[in-house]
């Protein structure tokens, strides 16, 4: 069926009937030869199809000197362009004088990884200043993001003691009586924040504070907040939107307690959110947006075989279509909704679209990739790296921990291609979102420099490869000893 | 010099509970400021014995103009509001002035749902989202907190009126458009023709003022879909956008003539429904070349679909 030859280095494929990502400082001792940390390169020298290391100058910012034409980007605007102006219109004209200012023909930047890396450290070494009490009840995503961020970009930098961190900081939110989490210490239960710090204790990879988790409250509480037309509310009392589903369906899959009565509805209630436009809104009715559209899609690949589910629950041309239209020339970027502007975190919310979509729809050829994974490098390269460090929506705007985590995931997407691999035997609910492997996008999709290779995702959990994985093993192996 | 928190009410006989960010050394801790330090100390210790109070209630308030992403502190605040039967009326014009100070927050809207459904009166509401639509005229948590408010009060009769004023002011705003489509078929009612032919003309009327714009082409191809009616009903205004000269097997273009890429792609589309998949395929190879060369991936898969699809069944 894959016509590729080579297969992802990432993951352990031989021995173990879960066949699980690695992770990239697993310390597990594998039966399989081809478990590798993120040996981009190992990768280069297997197989001719591979992408070929470009050389570059370490001293210039200019990774790849090539005409537009040859690195596969559009530059040029738009050969027809409405006169009208409107509101609409003249914020659209200002972003791309914006980006053009940056974008030079031939010249793509490295990804400045010492920068980002140190700019993603700051939470874990300082105290943020007042001016991020408005975040006070996003804790967990202020932990989680940088990890993420990190977790591709510089997986060895969460050295021991930031990781034997995460356990304690988590922890202080969790609301013992439901076994979920808030935003912060002393706040209600909320899937967001439950979702967040079930990612983060994953990065954390500590056993010890896994067993703490009481999943049969967890359940319990997910089951409170459960809709009878199949969604999810926030929290008691709080909005149902389908991110409020991706973060109960997320959560649920690495404690490994999906049921078919937590499940029961759902896909239908997604399936309600799809849009005119073909993509999904937050509830039904309601606009479509390349976040929810993400949610809406790794949920379905939580849910079930996502080669089934997807084309089950969704009308996949109107979506194909609606995917297509997010991504602008000559930016390169993706915006969230129709009419509205790039942003750098939608490399991720839509470039996650495509990943899941390619992998679960498509077999591996280089005609299926339906958008310029090109010029999304470029928008991400040109115009979304902050010259303070980290990463940002757009040029004026400033780096931030929730755009640094989804500009870098996207770039991520861009540089390596994900397949759903039905995993033979024993696939079952639960597992559906822990059989995606991963292998590097070839070169004449996209040239990649070898400087500014990130690791590879999960691309329904938006953790690094293999490590949800391990988590969820942990509680399937707890629920197998107790069966 | 810190700021204390300060308060109308005594909080002498009140321990407050101390922030615990987790261990000795946590991550991404908050250098808070004293008041609000001092506030969520309170509001942690009021919220443990769940006190319902005058001064629970002025401390929620106190802490969200502080802190208006502070989730559970509206929670608590409805609340108190319902157990101590406060004026519901006064509440939505405090919470008017939240939204006035803090445009971006969107706890505020689900605070509201809240209340005006206990308070089950309508009056206030489509004067304020107007207002908040004023400064933001795409927040999406506003049109979605006004498509609520239509169901719930059934105040379907103002939305078409509406979405055509804000789609005068800004033709390219895409919520106001995916309002319009809530407007006409959000009721589930059957539509009529004549309703489905007026919608048809007002889309392809905006088409014609900016011939690029995705909002109004989403909104005609929805409204055709969701009416069961064939797009070759709209062959002719798009050959009117894209003159395309066609022959029997292939397409001719007088390039000046194309002002609509859309208008490319939804002939191609009709082409390839006729199965005339020659025609849609030299439509596609020029939106891949010249017209819409950013999607070329897509039209190209769009060609080899259709072009599959003939093989198939030939
Ligand atoms: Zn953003």
């Amino acid at each position: 069926m894959h016509r590729r030859v080579h297969r992802t280095v990432f993951r352990s494929r031989a021995g173990s009937r879960s066949s699980n990502w690695s992770s990239p400082t697993s310390t597990s001792t594998s039966t399989s030869t081809s478990t590798a940390s993120l040996v981009t390169t190992s990768c280069a020298k297997k197989s001719p199809r591979t992408r070929k290391p470009v050389s570059t100058n370490p001293n210039t910012r200019v990774a790849i000197a090539m005409t537009a034409e040859q690195n596969n980007v559009h530059n040029a605007e738009v050969s027809v362009v409405d006169s009208l102006i409107t509101e609409s219109s003249t914020a659209q004209d200002e972003v791309v004088r914006l980006c053009t200012g940056l974008i030079i023909d031939g010249q793509l930047p490295l990804l400045q990884r010492q920068l980002h890396a140190d700019f993603l450290k700051i939470p874990m070494s300082f105290k943020l200043p007042p001016n991020y009490t408005g975040l006070d009840a996003s804790k967990p995503w202020l932990i989680y993001w940088p990890l993420q961020a990190l977790g591709i970009l510089d997986p060895d930098s969460l050295t021991g003691d930031i990781l034997s961190r995460i356990g304690p900081s988590i922890m202080a939110c969790l609301n013992e009586t439901e076994g979920a989490f808030g935003g912060g210490n002393g706040q209600i239960s909320h899937l967001a924040a439950t979702y967040a710090c079930l990612n983060a204790l994953a990065i954390a990879r500590d056993e010890d504070v896994w067993s703490q988790i009481n999943r049969e409250r967890l359940y319990k509480w997910l089951m409170s907040i459960k809709r009878p037309d199949g969604g999810f509310s926030m929290h008691v009392g709080g909005e149902e939107d389908v991110r409020a589903v991706y973060c109960a369906l997320a959560s649920a899959a690495l404690l490994n307690i999906i049921t078919p009565e937590l499940t029961e509805g759902t896909a239908e209630w997604i399936s309600r959110c799809q849009t005119y436009e073909g993509g999904i809104g937050g509830a039904p009715d309601n606009e479509a947006h390349g976040g929810y559209a993400f949610c809406a899609l790794a949920s379905l690949c939580i849910l079930g075989n996502p080669v089934e589910m997807i084309p089950k629950y969704l009308d996949v041309d109107n979506l194909l279509r609606w995917l297509s239209v997010r991504q602008y020339q000559p930016e390169g970027g993706f915006s969230g909704r129709t009419n509205k502007l790039v942003d750098g975190c939608y490399s991720w919310w839509v470039g996650g679209c495509w990943s899941i979509l390619e992998g679960a729809l498509f077999g591996i050829t280089k005609e299926e990739i339906l958008w310029s994974k090109a010029d999304l490098q470029k928008f991400i390269l040109c115009c979304c790296q902050s010259p303070k460090g980290g990463l940002r929506d757009k040029p004026g705007k400033s780096s931030d921990f929730y755009h640094s985590c989804y500009v870098l995931s996207g770039l991520s997407e861009v540089q390596h291609r994900y397949s759903f691999s039905l995993k033979l035997p024993g696939a079952g609910s639960g597992e559906w979102s822990f059989m995606w492997t991963c292998e590097l996008e070839l070169p004449d999709v996209v040239m990649v420099d070898e400087k500014n290779m990130v690791g590879p995702i999960n691309p329904v959990h938006v953790l690094p490869a293999g490590i949800g994985e391990r988590m969820h093993d942990f509680y399937a192996a707890l629920d197998a000893v107790a069966a | 010099m810190p700021l204390a928190y300060l308060s109308d009410y005594s909080w002498d006989d009140v321990i407050p509970i101390p922030q615990d960010d987790g261990g000795e050394n946590p991550l991404a801790p908050i250098a808070y400021q004293d008041d609000y330090k001092t506030a969520t100390g309170y509001l942690r210790a009021v919220m443990s014995f769940e006190e319902v109070s005058e001064r629970a209630l002025q401390l929620t308030a106190d802490l969200i103009f502080m802190n208006p992403a502070h989730y559970t502190v509206w929670t608590y605040r409805a609340r108190l509001l319902f157990a101590l039967k406060k004026d519901l009326e006064e509440e939505l014009i405090w919470v008017e002035e939240v939204g006035r100070q803090f445009p971006k927050n969107y706890q505020i809207w689900n605070h509201r749902e809240v209340i005006v459904d206990k308070y089950d009166n309508p009056s206030r509401e489509l004067p304020f989202i107007e207002e908040m639509l004023e400064l933001d005229s795409k927040n999406y948590h506003v049109w979605s907190y006004r498509q609520w408010l239509v169901r719930r009060f059934d105040l379907w009769i103002t939305e078409l009126a509406y979405t055509d004023r804000m789609i005068e002011d800004d033709v390219r705003n895409n919520s106001a458009w995916n309002h319009r489509f809530f407007a006409v078929f959000g009721k589930g009612d059957d539509v009529s023709q004549s309703i489905i032919d007026d919608e048809i003309d007002y889309a392809e009327s905006a088409i014609l003022k900016a011939p690029q714009n995705a909002s109004a082409w989403n909104y005609l191809l929805g409204v055709l879909k969701c009416a069961k009616r064939p797009v070759s009903e709209i062959e002719e205004f798009c050959n009117d956008l894209a003159a395309v000269q066609t022959t029997e097997h292939s397409v001719d273009v007088d390039t000046d003539q194309i002002t609509s890429a859309r208008a490319l792609e939804v002939l191609a589309e009709i082409y390839d429904s006729r199965d005339e998949v020659d025609k849609a395929a030299d439509a596609w190879t020029l939106l891949a070349e010249k017209y819409d060369p950013i999607r070329e991936n897509y039209w190209k898969f769009k060609k080899s679909q259709a072009i599959h699809r003939l093989a198939a069944t030939a």
